[in-house]
């Protein structure tokens, strides 16, 4: 019998079957879709696909409808992205740094949109869009899409902005910087990275925006989530949809690399009013 | 997030920066004013304000009349309040373990198990919509390795209430646990701690001592899981039965492929109804707790 | 060099809040004057005034005899060191140094001269590479003052420079400050909580009391001659009694000395140092509650019949015991009455 006096080390089984449970639940479906992007052949019943390869891709990529609603989709991102940071990102400081009448209404005044139930408020934009011929074009869509963003494109950037150490902005104001220089050479690379992280989640978000896209755009705007509704209900090739699936996450890829650490710090959660 | 103590830098330049400050948030607040507030409103009353069979306008409550009154309607709006329901039910069933796991558990098991949680959050819905028929669909993966073990194959939740059911919590399980979790972040080891000392047992603590300090963000969660799924349109469209159908694809059916805007804001405008309390109670946590801080 | 000339100066936070109350001061060519005061006296606000991140609500601010009172923080000869250091965390040390003489357009060889000299001049030749997160406290407060340096400021302004560091490092950081402040021959103006910092670093030390001066003096002069029985009980440690004084005597309890001021109520100063004890035959003045010994010497712990205590310093600890009832002579004092000294026995001048 081995003696030894380290403690015992308590098994964590509460956490282990959190982990089981969640990798089969959240991890394992996508894994399946994984699979089928890279599948030539895989018939009922068999576990493992009869042939990998990478037959569907060219196919998939070959469609002219998946060009389209590629580049349709990251051109709406693209604009709705630069036109939200364009208005939201002066007003964050403003909101942030400056002293005007009506400041705090009109900070929570972006909590509107939140009070609703979402497409039911789609559906009432839709409404007025209808009288100003809206519906169907690309600007209806970016003025959807843009009203989606503007919660956070204020929001997290007001924190950052509020994050900035004032004796920082004082001390350069001191050595003889303007208050445009301290913004530019101070304020901004210090809150820049909260600030990039919200322009990659705006960007991100409205990507994979889907109902606006789908009431506002339909039949002329077609993103690639509104594509994939359709390859969903019409298409019978399997593997269509699943290359399409891997092609339309790597935006998503991109955001859970660089903007994790914005989304489990707790001002994120706080934005959600917890 | 505090807005408490914003003064300038210099206060010399005060006065003259005011309209400064207005002017900048000015693009941002009108857009929400025109795209938010308006509709709402515009909503509301294009939808009582209406022509009645001679073309005069005058207040009428027609298509609220009609749509309880619709036995088509009825059974989407009793589908969709099952639906909400049970999600936010299965949601606080299945969140809040795990959010009192992640709280107290440190190491890289509880870091994995927290990746995980947040996880969905980077899954577009549309991906999801796409992985669920895959997996419980007909034929599906479940049924492939159900059929490798000679068992029967299930019955697909695919097409059926069911499906949004599930599909819903799924997407809204990480956001759910990060509010919990910030609630539970209110509750310190101390309070805990001092419990213990005075002979608590786990589940004492947990009823004595925590679950009533985030009853409050077990609100906040559930009022925005509610806010999110009422009106949810891509799962119910993509997964649900084609009848009766969830309110977002109703709506959606109305405005579209009805060409019966009318109804269609009616129908947005019920779901406003019932959603109000939700809605409200929401908007005020989120003002109080950036108040607060 | 440079003379900060500071005249009826006043700042009003909101309606309720008088920060800094019509003060008067002047610092001279290459002199260091301290702020000393208890929290919320105002030392910051009127630093922060000189520097131009505050406005004054009233007075004006002349340095070598210009108005800079209009002027914003970054048109002003003055140069600030702040308490949390506010270095900037995006820039390495060299680059913290050198972005004001950048902001100035000087070339780059005599940015970099400069800049060397200043590191070389605070003791971080070799640091510029650094990142600011990779050096210690007292490391970046160097960073701070040289940042300031750098620029060769009229007035240097250091508000509670050392607050953030350990005692050790305050004391190492304080004589060499001083020493570059001499060297530099700079006229500044230094923020601090402790009295040690200030008898220490000062040519002359301004104590504030709710925005005002209570009195302006060289710290050797402030110890031995406080104007006010708040500065008498600030620097230093001080017996405040209060009591009357009849036909010449003034009384406390058991505690009486002779007073030759008119009759009335009087508050009566006496160091420790300067109250001397010893053996009472009887029931004596005060009765002893506690003897604690420093080596070097020993507070002896005193308490009057009716309560109040006192305390005096002996140079040995064995020969007194708690509980044992002595006799008090002061040896020098003063006496202040309306908040004002009206009385200095001979020893004390
Ligand atoms: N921005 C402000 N708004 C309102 N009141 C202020 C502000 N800044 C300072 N005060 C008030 O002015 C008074 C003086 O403050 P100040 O910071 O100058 O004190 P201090 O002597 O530096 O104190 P400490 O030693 O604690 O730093 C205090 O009562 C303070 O509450
Ligand atoms: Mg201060």
């Amino acid at each position: 019998m081995a003696e030894t006096f380290a403690p015992p080390r308590r098994i964590d089984w509460v956490g282990i079957s959190f982990a089981v449970v969640l990798t089969l639940v959240i991890i394992f479906p996508l894994i399946v879709v994984g699979t089928w992007a890279f599948t030539n052949v895989w018939r009922y019943p068999a576990i493992i696909p009869q042939e990998f390869g990478l037959r569907f891709w060219s196919q998939t990529l070959a469609r002219p409808d998946v060009w389209s609603a590629i580049t349709t989709s990251i051109s709406l991102a693209c604009v709705v992205t630069l036109l939200s940071a364009i208005i939201c990102l002066p007003a964050a400081f403003a909101f942030a740094r400056l002293e005007f009448p009506g400041r705090s209404l009109l900070f929570f005044s972006f909590l509107a949109g939140q009070a609703f139930p979402k497409f039911g408020l789609l559906v009432a934009i839709a409404g007025i869009f209808l009288g100003l011929n809206l519906i169907g074009t690309f600007w209806g869509v970016v003025l959807i899409q843009l009203v989606g963003t503007l919660l956070f494109m204020i929001w997290i950037p007001v924190a950052a902005f509020q994050g900035v150490d004032r004796r920082m902005e004082e001390a350069a104001r001191d050595v003889g910087a303007s208050p445009l220089r301290v913004f530019w050479s101070i304020t901004l690379p210090q809150a820049g990275p909260t600030i990039a992280a919200a322009v990659l989640l705006t960007f991100v978000n409205t990507f994979y925006e889907t109902e606006g896209a789908w009431l506002i755009g339909a039949p002329g705007i077609r993103t690639m989530p509104v594509l994939m509704i359709s390859f969903i209900n019409n298409q019978p090739v399997i593997q269509y949809g699943a290359v399409l699936s891997v092609i339309l996450w790597i935006p998503s890829f991109f955001a859970l690399l660089f903007a994790r650490r914005v989304i489990s710090g707790g001002s994120f959660a706080r934005g959600f009013g917890a | 997030m505090t807005l408490a103590a914003a003064s300038d830098i210099v206060g010399a330049s005060n006065k003259r920066r005011r309209p400064v400050g207005l002017l900048l948030v000015a693009l941002p607040v009108l857009l929400v004013g025109w795209m938010v507030i308006y509709p709402i409103v515009a909503a509301v009353i294009t939808t009582i304000w209406r022509p009645d069979a001679n073309g005069r306008y005058g207040i009428s409550f027609g298509t609220y009349q009609f749509f309880f009154s619709d036995g088509y309607s009825l059974a989407n709006l009793s589908l969709t309040l099952w639906t909400t329901v049970l999600c936010a039910i299965f949601l606080v069933i299945i969140c809040l373990p795990i959010a009192l796991y992640l709280r107290f558990a440190k190491g890289r098991l509880a870091a994995y198990v927290q990746g995980l949680a947040i996880f969905p959050l980077f899954v577009p819905s549309i991906i999801l919509s796409y992985a669920f028929i895959r997996v419980l669909g007909p034929n599906g993966m479940v049924d492939i390795l159900l059929n490798a073990v000679h068992l029967p194959k299930i019955r697909s939740p695919y097409l059926t209430p069911w499906g949004p059911l599930i599909g819903l919590v799924w997407d809204n399980i990480p956001l759910t646990v990060l509010i919990l979790i910030a609630g539970l972040g209110s509750v310190s080891d101390a309070s805990i701690e001092a419990a213990r000392d005075v002979g608590a047992r786990s589940w004492q603590v947990l009823v004595h001592i925590i679950l009533p300090r985030i009853g409050n963000s077990i609100l906040v969660a559930v009022s925005f899981s509610v806010l999110g799924i009422f009106s949810a349109f891509t799962l119910p469209y993509v997964l649900g039965p084609a009848a009766p159908e969830m309110m977002g694809p109703f709506m959606q059916r109305t405005f579209r492929d009805l060409y019966d805007p009318p109804n269609a804001i009616t129908q947005a405008v019920i779901a406003f109804l019932f959603c109000i309390v939700f809605g409200l109670f929401y908007v005020r946590s989120v003002v109080k707790n950036q108040r607060g801080r | 060099m440079a003379v900060l000339d500071i005249k009826g100066i006043s700042k009003h936070f909101g309606a309720g809040v008088l920060a800094v109350d019509n003060l008067e001061l002047t610092v001279g060519d290459g002199e260091l004057v301290c702020l000393l005061g208890p929290s919320g006296s105002g030392k910051s606000t009127l630093l922060r005034m000189v520097g131009g991140f505050e406005t004054p609500s009233g007075g004006s601010i002349t340095i070598d005899g210009e108005e800079v009172i209009h002027l914003p923080p970054e048109r002003r000869p003055t140069g600030m060191v702040f308490q949390s250091h506010a270095l900037w965390t995006h820039m390495n040390v060299y680059k913290n140094i050198a972005f004001g003489l950048k902001l100035r357009r000087r070339p780059a060889d005599e940015i970099k001269r400069r800049v060397d000299a200043v590191m070389e001049l605070v003791g971080l030749a070799g640091y510029g590479e650094r990142q600011t997160h990779q050096l210690s406290g007292g490391q970046q407060q160097r960073v701070a003052l040289a940042r300031s340096l750098v620029l060769e400021p009229k007035i240097l302004l250091l508000d509670e420079p050392f607050a953030s560091l350990d005692q050790h490092l305050r004391e190492r950081l304080r004589e060499e400050v001083r020493d570059i402040q001499q060297r530099l021959g700079i006229t500044t103006l230094f923020v601090t909580h402790g009295q040690d910092e200030a008898l220490s670093m000062a040519d002359r030390i301004v104590v504030l009391r709710d925005g005002k001066v209570e009195q302006v003096a060289a710290p050797d002069v402030l110890y031995r001659e406080p104007a006010t029985p708040f500065v008498a009980g600030f620097i230093g440690t001080m017996n405040l009694i209060e009591g009357t004084v009849s036909n010449g005597t003034f009384s406390r309890a058991g505690f009486s000395s002779p007073l030759p001021v008119g009759d009335g109520p009087v508050t009566f100063a006496v160091r420790p140092e300067a109250l001397v004890i010893a053996p009472a035959a009887g029931a004596g003045a005060a009765k002893i509650h506690r003897v604690t010994d420093y080596g070097t010497h020993a507070i002896v712990d005193l308490e009057l019949p009716d309560g109040l205590r006192l305390k005096s310093m002996v140079p040995e600890a064995r020969h007194w015991t708690t509980g044992q009832a002595v006799d008090l002579a002061p040896r020098a004092f003063s006496a202040y009455r309306d908040n004002a000294l009206i009385y200095r026995s001979n020893a004390a001048r």
